[in-house]
């Protein structure tokens, strides 16, 4: 089985959820679905596993064409998804026939939307996942993200893919209808390289979302940081600016300062590097991240581990048959 | 009847190509948005006299679908 | 400093940075990759992936399976079992890589910098310059002249960090500013204190000497060497520059296409911190011969 690809859209990629594990210490970041609460919906409407392979598309969706009787789903942000030109409703399985044409455009509300398909979408694994990171050709569709002219090949349905699921309104993340966003912080790594100015300058700050953000890095505009006696009186190795470090490993979601620009370190980016993080976005808060726009404005509270794991815990109960309703 | 292009998606503008009164072929670039760091380029979808112009070089964080250029 | 007990700092809600020390000194990695090969054997149930870095180790748990607070009591009790740095032994793979030295692919790539971004001084110059060498012949023989360790891999996939293990060979150079566009695949570069093999055709900043035929990165998935993965290196792994001459290069990399190469590693060996030290502590401090 399998789908054509006739637009590719801005950058459209075969995720799974959790992505690539196992290859940390060789530089190989773990790509996925930037909002993995929509992703693992969608796979749960048409019958499939929460982290089998799907479509992540960013800014402007693909149009794509089914071969075969395909049950598919369409979550996260609107990108005005038609078959055959009639209106599709997101976070619901619908049957498309054979030749049916899946046409997605700008999206309305939103960034990122997910493509399922019942059975999933099955190239072959590269070091044990069919995540993409597109500007280092792994994985995927041949290293890339989709290109018109692919046929992408498509697993077998389980036998409860169905039409007409739908996801409880309730369940669905909330996006952001006035621009503005509150995201969560965990202090940390390098919190006690930041002074409290700097601190409480951070956290009270409205931030925006730099244009130059894409999935190796979403770049921040807002005021300065100051530092701690710590970041200026060190060892001359760790290099010349406050923000420099010996090179360091780098959590995902790690807000890294970059000389005084904030750059969040998103799914395909840097594993390693010599500037410090002050802070550190969980993996719960990923899926604002995700569905923001440029020009966007941010505002950062700050949580604990623990606070930041029970979010964790929360949204994976929500990314379950629980959440889903018959039509 | 005139012609009016929107931005396909959200992003900046990187580039605006055409000022009112410019005479555009079909397919000329009109304006260049970045998104992504990628360039999406606009074009004209048929020949015509710009009439106006609503986007400027380095304008940030429109939404996709804005009103961006009129031809006659 | 090295620390006298590392430091575990929280990375969000999945991550927890180990630090050993706030210097470079190669003892605080030795630490980083003896703590991780003492979790992948130890298998602490919910610990994903580690990655040593210079003077640190991040860990990648999972936590439904392992709370914050009990996968530190566990990382201090696996660094207590290790003892000092000296009683290390660590897997260590020995990889031969031909390299010509002062080759006209880096020469070009530094000479299009020149005429179209910034002048510098040439990078191979600029290292005679800065490390007290009487010329390039110099700067080859104390460059090649030692064994590198893989310290870590990252920044980008399968780029690695390694650094010169006779500390006589031990050299500096500050990076470029602005970076690079591009850099030639295969390119063998220095930057702050480390050297590195460029994978692929990359931007970057580090100065530019070398180049190897010999690939770091196979997509393709075409060399055994590689052992399942698309990148060469692990942490642990020694790299031994042989200075070869162009003609030698593109012999290699006619068998690299036609995936006859066959590598030249070393896996009889382990690298014992202990005997490094006392070798190392023997050395003059001469630029030796």
């Amino acid at each position: 089985m399998s789908f054509a690809v006739i637009k590719p859209g801005l950058e459209t990629s075969v995720q799974d959820w959790p992505g690539r594990y196992g290859y940390w210490n060789q530089g190989f970041p773990p790509s996925g679905p930037m909002d993995s609460w929509s992703f693992r919906l969608a796979n749960l409407l048409v019958g499939n596993p929460a982290g089998a392979p799907g479509l992540e598309c960013q800014y402007m969706g693909p149009t794509i064409r089914f071969d075969d009787q395909t049950i598919f789903s369409v979550t996260g942000a609107d990108m005005q998804p038609t078959l055959d030109g009639a209106p599709v409703p997101l976070w619901e399985s619908v049957t498309a026939q054979p030749g049916q044409v899946l046409a997605m455009t700008f999206a309305k509300l939103g960034t990122r939307a997910y493509v399922a398909v019942a059975g999933g979408i099955e190239v072959a694994p590269w070091l044990g996942s069919r995540a993409t990171f597109h500007k280092a050709g792994i994985g995927g569709m041949g290293g890339y993200a989709l290109k018109a002219g692919q046929t992408v090949p498509t697993g077998e349905p389980a036998p409860e893919a169905v039409a007409g699921r739908r996801v409880k309104p309730e369940a669905r993340p909330a996006i952001a209808t006035d621009r503005r966003w509150e995201i969560e912080v965990v202090p940390g790594p390098n919190d006690d390289w930041i002074d409290a100015e700097g601190h409480h300058r951070f956290l009270s700050a409205d931030w925006k979302l730099s244009g130059k953000s894409d999935r190796t890095g979403f770049r921040l505009d807002g005021p300065d940081w100051t530092s701690t006696e710590k970041a200026i009186n060190k060892a001359p190795e760790h290099g010349s600016l406050p923000s420099n470090i010996i090179d360091q490993g780098y959590p995902l979601g790690a807000i890294n300062l970059a000389g005084q620009t904030p750059i969040i370190l998103v799914n395909d980016g840097p594993s390693m590097g010599g500037f410090i993080n002050p802070y550190t976005v969980p993996q719960a808060a990923f899926w604002k991240l995700a569905q923001s726009k440029p020009g966007e404005t941010y505002r950062f509270k700050a949580v604990t581990v623990a606070q930041a794991q029970a979010m964790a815990r929360s949204l994976s109960a929500l990314c379950a048959e629980a959440s889903i309703t018959q039509a | 009847m005139g012609t009016e292009i929107r931005t396909q998606t959200a992003g900046n503008v990187w580039k605006v190509l055409v000022q009112p009164g410019d005479v555009v072929a079909e397919g000329d670039v009109l304006f260049i948005m970045e998104v992504m760091k990628m360039e999406v380029p606009h074009t004209a979808p048929v020949a015509g006299k710009v009439s106006k112009v609503h986007v400027a070089n380095d304008q940030e964080g429109l939404d996709a679908d804005a009103p961006a250029v009129e031809l006659e | 400093m090295i620390y006298p007990e590392p430091r575990y700092l929280p990375g969000g809600d999945r991550y927890i940075l180990v630090e050993f020390g706030n210097e470079m000194n190669l003892e605080l990695n030795f630490m980083a990759q003896g703590l991780a090969a003492a979790i992948a054997e130890a298998r602490i149930a919910g610990v994903i992936e580690t990655a040593p870095c210079f003077a640190s180790m991040l860990v990648h748990y999972e936590p439904e399976l392992i709370g914050f607070d009990d996968l530190t009591t566990e990382l201090a009790k696996l660094v207590a079992g290790l003892g000092p740095s000296d009683a290390l032994e660590l897997e260590s793979r020995l990889w031969y890589f031909p390299a010509v030295y002062l080759d006209p692919w880096t020469r070009a790539c530094v000479d299009d910098y020149i005429a179209k971004i910034a002048p510098k001084t040439p990078d191979w110059d600029l290292m005679v310059e800065l490390n007290g060498l009487r010329d390039t012949d110099d700067f080859v023989r104390v460059h090649s002249g030692t064994e590198y360790w893989v310290a870590s891999l990252g920044f980008w996939p399968g780029l690695p960090f390694m650094m010169a293990l006779d500390p006589r060979a031990k050299m500096t150079a500050p990076k470029y500013n602005p970076p690079r566009t591009w850099t030639p695949g295969g390119a063998i570069g220095l930057g702050g204190a480390s050297t590195a093999i460029y994978p692929e055709a990359l931007p970057g900043g580090y100065q530019i000497f070398a180049r190897t035929p010999v690939p770091i990165w196979d997509r393709a998935r075409r060399f055994a060497a590689f052992e399942g993965s698309i990148c060469l290196f692990r942490p642990g792994d020694r790299v031994r520059f042989v200075p070869c001459s162009v003609a030698e290069f593109e012999a290699i990399e006619r068998e690299v296409i036609d995936g006859t190469y066959q590598y030249n590693m070393v896996g009889y060996g382990k690298f014992s911190v202990a005997l490094y030290k006392s070798w190392t502590a023997s050395l003059g401090t001469g630029r030796g011969s």
